[in-house]
């Protein structure tokens, strides 16, 4: 092991509880709590020049850092590293200095975790009035749509709230999501159709959960809540779907 | 715009006209002196050791006694705070849908409490629908017609009436092993009248409490103490204190627990021992900007000659004066040209006051029993202007990645622009005004604006959070210095607030088990590392937020400590990173969080634990508080401390 990065946050629900991992050999490997690029097991390898400047960071690295307190509301962080064992850098911003510089560039790990998908599922927005979850990766992960939670934020110019919907759904329960596998759900946020009445529309913008037109010109984020199995361990995740607004 | 370019109100320097503080001392009169045999039973219970009603009896023998009350007088109930100083009436005028201020609050309360509204009203001095409809309902109840919905002196008169003849709150009598919600309010009005160690919140009438009774009633009362929170007990507590009872407010007659006000808020977080409030500046510092402003303005009043022109820029002749005033000091200080601590410190001794000034706090606090801050270079920073007609408060962020949305600003000034300062003496106001502007340099907060919706904190904001209304602003607080209001310890929760923790659940009637067995089976999840166990131990058993809770805690930290052993880092999902030995304290909050992997069970489980507000710097989420919502003025307290410096005066924030 070169380095592990644990970032935990039970302050929110799902909770954040995320790991990755860089191996001598330059394997990434990590689980994805509550994520845009999808949620559960990523696995993979970072290229040379990756892990060289991996290895230069933390090469890098002496002693452990002085404690220095973390911002109000901060998550956990917790990293790894053979010549210190474990440190919180939660209060180390990015910045100058080999700390610093170490602290931004785990983060940035967990990011790039992502584009190694091996047993995960990920959120898209393949159409008005549709969210859908979408299996990345080549194994198969066992996931819990017995209680789907799905959150809809529309926003119009840059940030501009325009909507907000929020909606469970009784899914299949247990189901097998290998390649290929998708599993659609309706929302109300910018299309026809609502989610078997439960949606509630509480949004200021006028979105209306029983179907008003799509808009051109909005932009839409999802949140759907579901649960992974891992053995007998049910693991509640989120994934997420923020395209880019503005 | 036009703000920045009115000029600064001229020099008003005065100094503040600080009120002694309002001492009595304690009633000395009684029978003869006291035999040594009552000395060593009041010093036993003084000192907290086991009495009980045998310690009593001994006592109570002496009671009266004018060295009981000598000694009682030691950081008991005698120094109650003064009733608030009277207020002159505003003149009889209609108040209606749109106004503002703090006479629309008082109808609030008072419309919730006689229950003409349908819910509780939030307490925001703004009166808006909801407000008219529930006046609209007291006039019909009233039998004034029409029913306007409007605030004219005849409702005003009639709801005052109908708030006054509300009866009082029903007290149990109380003593040595009562429990039950009024021994928590007791507890509460016996600290906020300054009872010495403070009574935990924990509904349990013990020796303790026995001890602060007694005290009570030798020092304030000047009776003989009987060890009971009688009629007459009660009713001076309750003259003194307000709150601490449970009001049904709303037609739907919600309980809700009335706050028991206890000492002066301190909302700031606790700053770092050894910093300056003040940013370097000058060379190697801030060279522009109101710190220069504020630097000049001192140096003037530090008598530089010629006078500096007060222009923010750090110049030659600020420097030579800077170099003057720190040359000129007894004894010396280097003469660096640099405005340091030491500098600043020399300097706010000369000239307390100004009218503009640069504020770096380097703060701590201690949240869910875990230490956070804003130190080093992301400490909070923020500078304030007194001009002509109004006070702006601005705090200058970098934003690093995204840009930020512009509606954040806005969210900033629609909490925190609901204040003015007044001055207690002359009635003189002014509004303050909380900016938040982009811009850079080292007098600005950097925060990165990532997308999608994460939880912020005080560093990281999301461009896709819908709550933003609540989360900037609640952030934003952060940036001129002030803590969190969750998941507090009860001590901390006071001094924040400026109220008693809640008595909340007070007798855990719903939970099987007792305090000392959640206590063990905390330990042991602890030691098990296991977070679902301690909520299964906790919020599983029925514990809620409170008195009962507070017996928990109390419970746990009378157990023996143990070490937890060190744990290897788990793979998960979910993973856990690996964990040193954490010798337990006694100190729940802080063995919780240092035990338990960082996970719901875990928040939920030191929620319980602890104390939450229902302010905007609290988890409004969480708590509601019809009662302490949004900003208060205990938020700005300290830009009152700086309009007193510059301008004289006593100043107070005020709905506007
Ligand atoms: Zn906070």
């Amino acid at each position: 092991m070169i380095l592990r990065l644990v970032i935990a946050d039970g302050s929110q629900t799902p909770a954040v509880a995320e790991s990755v991992e860089v191996a001598d050999d330059g394997a990434i490997s990590g689980w994805r709590s509550v994520s845009d690029g999808g949620v559960g097991w990523f696995a993979g390898h970072l290229p040379p020049g990756e892990l060289a400047e991996v290895r230069a960071l933390v090469g890098a690295i002496r002693a452990v850092p002085p404690p220095v307190p973390a911002p109000p509301e901060s998550a956990e962080e917790v990293l790894e590293l053979l010549a210190t064992g474990p440190v919180s850098i939660a209060g180390i911003a990015d910045g100058p200095g080999d700390w610093p510089s170490l602290a931004a560039a785990s983060r940035r790990l967990l990011d790039r975790l992502t584009d190694f998908p091996r047993a995960a599922v990920a959120a898209h927005h393949p159409a008005p009035g549709v969210a859908r979850l979408v299996h990345r990766g080549t194994d198969p992960v066992r996931v819990d749509l017995g209680d789907i939670a799905v959150g809809a934020t529309s926003w119009r110019g840059y940030y501009e709230l325009a909507g907000d919907w929020s909606g469970e759904v009784e899914g299949p329960g247990e189901v097998e999501a290998g390649p290929g596998w998708t599993y659609d759900i309706p929302i109300g946020v910018d299309g026809p159709g609502s989610v078997d009445g439960s949606g509630s529309v509480d949004g200021s913008g006028g979105v209306d959960g029983s179907g008003s037109g799509f808009e051109s010109d909005v932009v839409v984020h999802l949140t759907i809540d579901f649960a992974i199995l891992s053995g007998t361990t049910r693991v509640p995740v989120r994934a997420s779907y923020t395209p880019a607004v503005g | 715009m036009s703000d920045l370019s009115e000029a600064p109100i001229p020099d008003q320097q005065a100094t503040p006209d600080r009120k002694s503080p309002d001492v009595r001392t304690p009633d000395t009169a009684g029978p003869g002196m006291l035999p040594a045999a009552g000395n060593a039973a009041l010093a036993r219970m003084l000192q907290g050791a086991p009495g009980g009603t045998a310690a009593l009896a001994e006592l109570v023998q002496f009671g009266g006694n004018a060295q009981v009350a000598r000694f009682a007088g030691l950081g008991d109930g005698s120094a109650a705070p003064p009733a608030p100083g009277p207020v002159a009436p505003p003149a009889p005028v209609n108040v209606t849908v749109g106004a503002h201020g703090e006479e629309v609050r008082d109808a609030q309360i008072k419309l919730s409490r006689v229950q003409a509204s349908a819910l509780p009203l939030t307490e925001d001095g703004r009166y808006g629908p909801l407000t008219a409809s529930a006046v609209r309902t007291f006039q019909t109840s009233a039998g004034i017609a029409p029913p306007t919905g409007v605030l004219d002196p005849v409702t005003k008169t009639r709801l005052d009436a109908a708030f006054a003849a509300l009866p009082p709150p029903a007290r149990t009598v109380l003593s040595l092993g009562s429990t039950g919600a009024d021994v928590g309010f007791a507890q509460q009005k016996l600290n906020a009248l300054g009872a010495a160690p403070r009574l935990t919140v924990d509904a349990v009438f013990d020796a303790r409490m026995l001890v602060a009774v007694v005290k009570y009633e030798i020092g304030a009362l000047s009776r003989f103490p009987t060890g009971t929170v009688d009629a007459a007990m009660w009713a001076d507590l309750d003259k003194k204190v307000k709150g601490g009872f449970v009001a049904n407010e709303g037609a739907g007659a919600t309980p809700v627990e009335q706050n028991t006000p206890s000492g002066t808020a301190t909302s700031l977080a606790k700053q770092v021992a050894g910093t300056s409030l003040h940013p370097v500046t000058g060379v190697g510092g801030l060279t522009r900007g109101p710190a220069v402003e504020e630097l000049q303005q001192k140096l003037n009043k530090a008598g530089a000659a010629p006078p500096l022109k007060v222009d923010g820029a750090f110049g030659p002749l600020t420097t030579a004066a800077l170099q003057a005033f720190q040359t000129g000091r007894v004894p010396p200080l280097a003469g660096t040209g640099t405005a340091d601590k030491a500098t600043w410190d020399a300097l706010d001794a000369v000239a307390p006051g100004s009218t503009t000034g640069a504020v770096e706090r380097q703060w701590t606090e201690e949240v869910g029993g875990h230490v956070y801050g804003m130190t080093g270079a992301n400490a909070s920073r923020y500078s304030w202007e007194i001009q002509k007609t109004r006070m702006v408060v601005t705090a200058k962020i970098t934003f690093v990645g995204l840009a930020p949305p512009a509606a954040w600003f806005g969210h900033v000034e629609s909490v925190w622009n609901r204040y003015m300062g007044v001055e207690t003496a002359s009635g003189k106001s002014m509004p303050i005004d909380f900016r938040m502007v982009r811009g850079a340099g080292g007098d600005a907060n950097t925060v990165t604006v990532s997308a999608g919706k994460g939880r912020a904190n005080a560093g990281q904001w999301f461009a896709g959070d819908k709550d933003a209304a609540n989360t900037i602003p609640h952030e934003f607080g952060h940036l001129i210095g002030l803590q969190d209001e969750y998941q507090l310890h009860p001590g901390d929760f006071v001094q924040a607030t400026g109220h008693e923790p809640p008595v909340g659940d007070a007798t855990g009637a719903a939970v099987a088990v007792t305090p000392a067995t959640i206590a063990a089976n905390l330990q042991a999840a602890m030691v098990a590392r296991s977070s679902a166990n301690a909520r299964a131990a906790s919020v599983g058993a029925g514990v809620k937020e409170g008195a009962f809770a507070q017996q928990v805690v109390e419970a746990y930290a009378a157990l023996a400590t143990v070490t937890v052993p060190a744990a290897a880092a788990l793979p998960g999902p979910p993973p856990v990173p690996a964990k040193p030995a954490v010798p337990l304290t006694g100190n729940l909050l802080r063995d919780l969080d240092a035990a338990l992997p960082d996970d719901n069970p875990r928040y939920d489980t030191i929620q319980v634990f602890s104390y939450s507000s229902g302010s905007i710097m609290g988890d409004p989420g969480r708590e509601k508080d019809p009662h302490d919502h949004g900003a208060q003025p205990r938020h700005i307290a300290q830009f009152m401390t700086i309009l007193g410096q510059a301008l004289g005066g006593t100043w107070e924030a005020k709905r506007r």
